[in-house]
């Protein structure tokens, strides 16, 4: 019953929305909206937030939701402070991101409860199992909660203030769940449960899927991730902000697509603390993060068609190949092939190598051989027709759904949800830049990876124009860097939520100061996170192979799940 | 070069004419060759009968493990290789080809790992009756220049009885590996061979009634006449020209029979892992893997006994064009594999069922139509 | 079936040009470009003790051992712990520690691949390439950063 009737909420639509005005938000009219809910009011970097009651979450959400229109939760942030435990919804609107507002819940110390948003936006379910897991409140109502990074058997919850860190984690041996263990047949029961992963041909990383078959068809499915949970929030929280965070994102979603990790770290600290990107450093960003882009898709398509096809196709390699080339270039700028470490607050680590015209030359050689190229993958891959009996139809993701579930990137666009951040909020170059953002109306695994080939060719229109710009760029404005103090510090208790268009979407950090060098609290909001939450809606019902072809068209990235 | 095409088709209808010859004497030619060889003289007594039998079986099996050796470690990554842009193994000896010796020595001195609670006597016949199914297959196929182990008037009947025997040993593999990908990919197996065992059978039943004969050798007898002569260049009448109806749909049942792209779900590695092959190692894992090649190879040299005209072929002795031919089958395979998406299971069968089955006795209808017109 | 053709097609035409696009690797070398970061190259002779790439380091690579004089003693580098973000080179004043584009190291074991101030001393250029001279230009915007001069912390 979390989602309400389509009719109803199209209905919702028409009606006049609460607090929307022509600058954005009228965050007067939305606190009269909430009345008496409303027990504190906060201002944020991005957005202001109203502070509410524990036992009321799912009253002002609803209200939010339905009256104001925010339907998209695109965050949960769960923290503690010396005095209280803190969960941030971070709302927005899928037809206008710019138009946000956060919702504090804060809960005392001693018991730390607060009500579940689960019944709200489903994406809550797992960002408050994260919360539960990793800071430790507890989410009254809850569906179903447990820990989700770390493992059933761990003890404390270790971004928690009292957590000790050298406190060795002693576990018996018995009670670790042992899937293997309890080999039995129930009575009556005509379904098999099966391990996919976490060492699974197919599951892109060290994913495990719970999965109940009935046949061949999938009865139920449980994704179980936290494999490849390296801490990424807490070690963002150790470093300094003027460096030593930066070379992190790009092991989030390791997919090459690092550049677009880097800026969103870089556009949350920099209108955290307040610093100007010079015009020429957007440029050479906005290219390289869709070098990267490119780079990224590239690798969903081949793997893709490695999930369809079996064994180490043609297409693979060719994706790969041409995965390769973007490599190459983005080598030549960055001096790395994956971990790039190129941007920098306020700007980037170099200029575009020397000499100039021989790199443009290979950039645009590669985008001519391009089109060519996408030509070659709708031969062998959109154009099959035993390819689209697999894929049209197979894991349909409805809009409704796909909206509940914080969808964003390729998937929310391969059904129909017209958003893209780097057009509806808009940062670098993009803006003055011409080119289109790909919806796809098939909702299924289909529609998902033609939005991706499309999106190729979109980045190549971008990259295209921003080489133009570069190559006409007056020597003497090639600024790269803009003034940064050496040690930031932004102000006390400042705090931001800002996201950019990754690969696979809206990839989002919450950081919170304290007036020291150091992020007090640094929270990544992962696309691959909520997309991933939506495989049971897509396969549950269908075969395997499409189970399988959906996780290959959801294109998560285990290392930016689980961070 | 028009011109000479004739007479190279001449020679090689008199090769062909020399080893059907031997063929449709009574008995075992290959066994009567080899026994000529080691002369036993023109009437051999039963002992003697054996050890020729047994020699000449010997040839042959060793002939197809030998093209199955080149197929699996070096060939099929050399094809897969020129398909996908990249180079494939070169290091060992020249062009890679030692690979062979290496990956076999590697293979075989791995350990055995036997699972816990695998179903001991099912599970170790089941490589062993897949590899031996394709290998009892060739015994009747005619390689051309007199190599056929035996004729027996049933011959089609009895390829396609031993070959399905795999079905036997995929789905024992499936369920005595005590693994559930195993368990998904027996199952998968068995429902496909016996979807596509039956058009495939229905086809070859259609060049049957063509040939009007169900022994081997007069198949390939049946394909030795000319059908049209164009500008001198006389098409024989190989079924695939006659029916290439029939051949199509032979070549798509074929697909599924040996289990390749778009047909390859009971392995289906990024799905169910290796299927039923994911518990055997070692020296199981090569039987395993030798028949599967070796099937790829019955399938192909069925394919060019029914409709290529078995060793026919300008030039060249007929044994060199038998293999010719299996390597075409065999690289077609490939090629599929690394072009083709597999299909689900229930489109699987959907396509085996309502579509192969029907197609398969239209056609089978059909050519009893027009050959009783005819005849 | 068209479109099964047209995949077919696609892919015989790969393997019927003959090109290939991997390389045979210890044979042919692979280029890197002049920025490629990796294994790292310290001069004794150039380092201040500044210890600012310690203390820039993001995960704790560099461990710099000084005597109570302030006078280096030890320079350790685990290289098989370095993520290669290159902030160590970029915060160095005087180019005493760099990043080669040599790729090529292994070790037996994790203990073989911490090196001290010789190893790292002698870890060659990769095909005779200068990091420093192939980047020298870009270097600028960094070492002169920021307001006054360069803080040593």
């Amino acid at each position: 019953m979390s989602l309400e009737d389509p009719q109803d909420q199209r209905g919702a639509q028409d009606r006049e929305l609460v607090g929307v005005t022509e600058e954005g938000v009228d965050y007067d009219a939305l606190e009269d909206l909430l009345g008496e809910k409303v027990i504190g009011r906060e201002s944020h970097v991005n957005a202001e937030a109203f502070v509410i009651r524990p036992d009321e979450v799912q009253d002002t959400l609803f209200a939010l939701r339905d009256e104001a229109g925010f339907d998209h939760c695109s965050c949960l942030t769960a923290q503690e402070y010396e005095d209280r435990y803190e969960s941030i919804y971070h709302l927005k609107k899928y037809d206008d991101p710019t138009q946000e507002v956060g919702v504090v819940v804060p809960t005392s110390k001693r018991a730390p409860r607060s009500q579940t948003a689960e019944p709200v936006y489903r994406t809550a379910d797992w960002h408050e199992r994260e919360a539960y897991d990793l800071i430790g409140i507890d989410y009254d109502e809850h569906p179903d909660l447990r820990r989700i990074l770390l493992p059933e058997t761990w003890q404390g919850h270790p971004m928690g203030m009292d957590y000790n860190q050298d406190q060795p984690q002693v576990v018996t041996f018995e009670s670790h769940t042992n899937p293997l263990a309890e080999d039995h047949k129930g009575e009556e029961s005509d379904t098999m449960f099966i391990n996919i992963g976490p060492h699974h041909p197919a599951t892109h990383g060290v994913l495990h899927l719970k999965t109940v078959l009935d046949g061949e068809q999938v009865a139920d499915v449980k994704p179980d991730i936290g494999y490849l949970h390296r801490c990424e929030e807490q070690m963002a929280q150790q470093g300094k902000y003027r460096k030593e965070i930066m070379p992190y994102p790009d092991r989030w979603d390791y997919s090459s697509a690092g550049i677009l990790n880097e800026w969103a770290y870089a556009r949350a600290a920099e209108d955290l603390a307040d610093i100007d990107v010079p015009e020429y450093a957007q440029v050479v960003r906005t290219m390289s993060a869709e070098l990267s882009r490119m780079a990224g898709h590239m690798l969903a398509v081949g793997t893709f068609a490695l999930d369809v096809y079996g064994d180490f196709t043609a297409i693979f390699q060719y994706a790969f190949r041409d995965r390769e080339k973007i490599l190459n270039l983005l080598e030549d700028l960055t001096g790395q092939r994956l971990m790039f470490n190129y941007l920098r607050l306020g700007g980037l680590a170099w200029d575009l190598p020397e000499p100039r015209e021989e790199y443009f030359d290979t950039v645009r050689d590669f985008l001519d051989e391009l089109p060519q190229n996408v030509e070659e993958y709708h031969d062998l891959i959109s154009s099959n027709e035993i390819f689209q009996i697999r894929c049209v139809d197979t894991g349909v993701l409805e809009p409704d759904v796909a909206k509940s579930y914080g969808a964003t990137g390729p998937v929310a666009r391969g059904s129909g949800i017209d958003y893209d951040l780097r057009r509806d909020d808009p940062y670098g170059y993009y803006p003055e830049l011409d080119w289109d953002v790909i919806t796809e109306d098939g909702c299924d695994n289909y529609a998902r990876v033609l939005c991706r080939l499309q999106e190729v060719e979109q980045s190549a229109r971008i990259i295209e124009q921003c080489v133009d710009l570069l190559e006409d760029w007056p020597e003497e404005d090639r600024e790269i860097q803009s003034n940064v103090p050496r040690t930031l510090r932004p102000d006390e208790d400042a705090e931001i939520y800002r996201a950019v268009e990754a690969a696979k979407g809206e990839l989002g950090i919450y950081i919170r100061s304290d007036g020291t060098d150091k992020p007090a609290r640094f929270k990544i909001r992962s696309p691959c996170f909520s997309n991933l939450q939506t495989l049971p809606e897509l396969s549950e019902g269908e075969y395997i192979p499409d189970l399988v072809a959906s996780l290959g068209s959801l294109d998560i990235i285990l290392g930016e799940v689980d961070r | 070069m028009t011109g000479t095409a004739g007479t190279v088709g001449e020679t090689a209808s008199v090769f062909l004419q020399s080893g059907s010859g031997q063929g449709a004497t009574e008995g075992a030619p290959l066994a009567d060759t080899v026994g000529r060889l080691l002369g036993f003289g023109s009437n051999m007594g039963p002992g003697e009968t054996l050890i020729a039998a047994f020699i000449g079986a010997f040839f042959i099996g060793n002939l197809m493990l030998a093209m199955t050796g080149v197929a699996g470690p070096w060939a099929k990554r050399k094809i897969t290789a020129a398909f996908t842009d990249r180079i494939a193994v070169n290091r060992v000896g020249p062009f890679g080809l030692l690979i062979i010796v290496a990956d076999a020595v590697r293979l075989l001195s791995k350990e055995l790992v036997v699972p816990d609670g695998v179903d001991r006597p099912a599970w170790d016949i089941a490589p062993i009756l897949m590899a031996g199914s394709a290998l009892l297959g060739f015994a009747v196929i005619p390689m051309g220049n007199g190599i056929q182990l035996a004729d027996p008037e049933t011959g089609l009947v009895y390829v396609f009885a031993v070959s399905s025997l795999a079905s036997l040993g995929l789905v024992a593999a499936g369920y005595a590996s005590n693994n559930k990908y195993s368990l998904l990919g027996g199952l998968r197996s068995i429902a496909q061979n016996i979807a596509y065992e039956i058009p495939l059978v229905i086809t070859a039943a259609s060049v049957v009634i063509f040939a009007g004969t169900l022994q081997l050798s007069g198949i390939v007898a049946a394909q030795t006449e000319p059908l049209v002569t164009i500008l001198g260049v006389s098409i024989p009448a190989w079924y695939a020209f006659v029916n290439p109806f029939a051949f199509v749909l032979f070549m798509a049942a074929n697909l599924a029979e040996v289990g390749r792209n778009p047909f390859d779900i009971p392995e289906a590695p990024t799905e169910i892992v290796a299927g039923y092959q994911t518990e055997y190692s070692s020296v199981y894992f090569v039987l395993m893997y030798l028949g599967e090649f070796l099937h790829i190879f019955l399938g192909g040299a069925i394919i060019a006994t029914l409709f290529l005209g078995g060793p026919a072929g300008p030039v060249l002795p007929g044994i060199v064009w038998f293999i010719i031919k299996i390597w075409a089958v065999f690289l077609f395979t490939q090629w599929m594999r690394s072009a083709i998406p597999r299909v689900r299971i229930d489109q699987l069968i959907e396509i085996g069922w309502k579509g192969m089955l029907v197609l398969s006795f239209a056609n089978l209808v059909l050519t009893a139509v027009i050959v009783g017109l005819i005849a | 079936m068209i479109g099964l053709f047209k995949s077919m097609a696609t892919t015989m035409k790969h393997a019927l040009d003959g090109s290939t696009f991997t390389v045979e690797y210890p044979e042919t070398t692979p280029e890197v470009s002049p920025r490629f970061r990796g294994v790292h190259k310290f001069s004794q002779e150039r380092c201040i003790w500044c210890r600012q790439c310690e203390n820039v380091c993001p995960n704790d690579t560099i461990q710099i051992v000084m005597d109570d004089q302030r006078n280096g003693e030890q320079y350790n580098l685990h290289i098989g712990q370095c993520i290669y973000c290159r902030l160590c080179e970029e915060v160095c004043p005087v180019d005493a520690i760099l990043l080669t584009q040599n790729f090529e190291f292994t070790g037996d074991t994790k203990d073989d691949l911490a090196y001290n101030k010789e190893q790292l001393k002698n870890v060659p250029w990769y095909k005779d390439i200068d990091p420093l001279q192939s980047r020298e230009p870009d270097r600028g915007a960094w070492i002169g950063e920021g307001e006054g001069e360069v803080d040593y912390e």
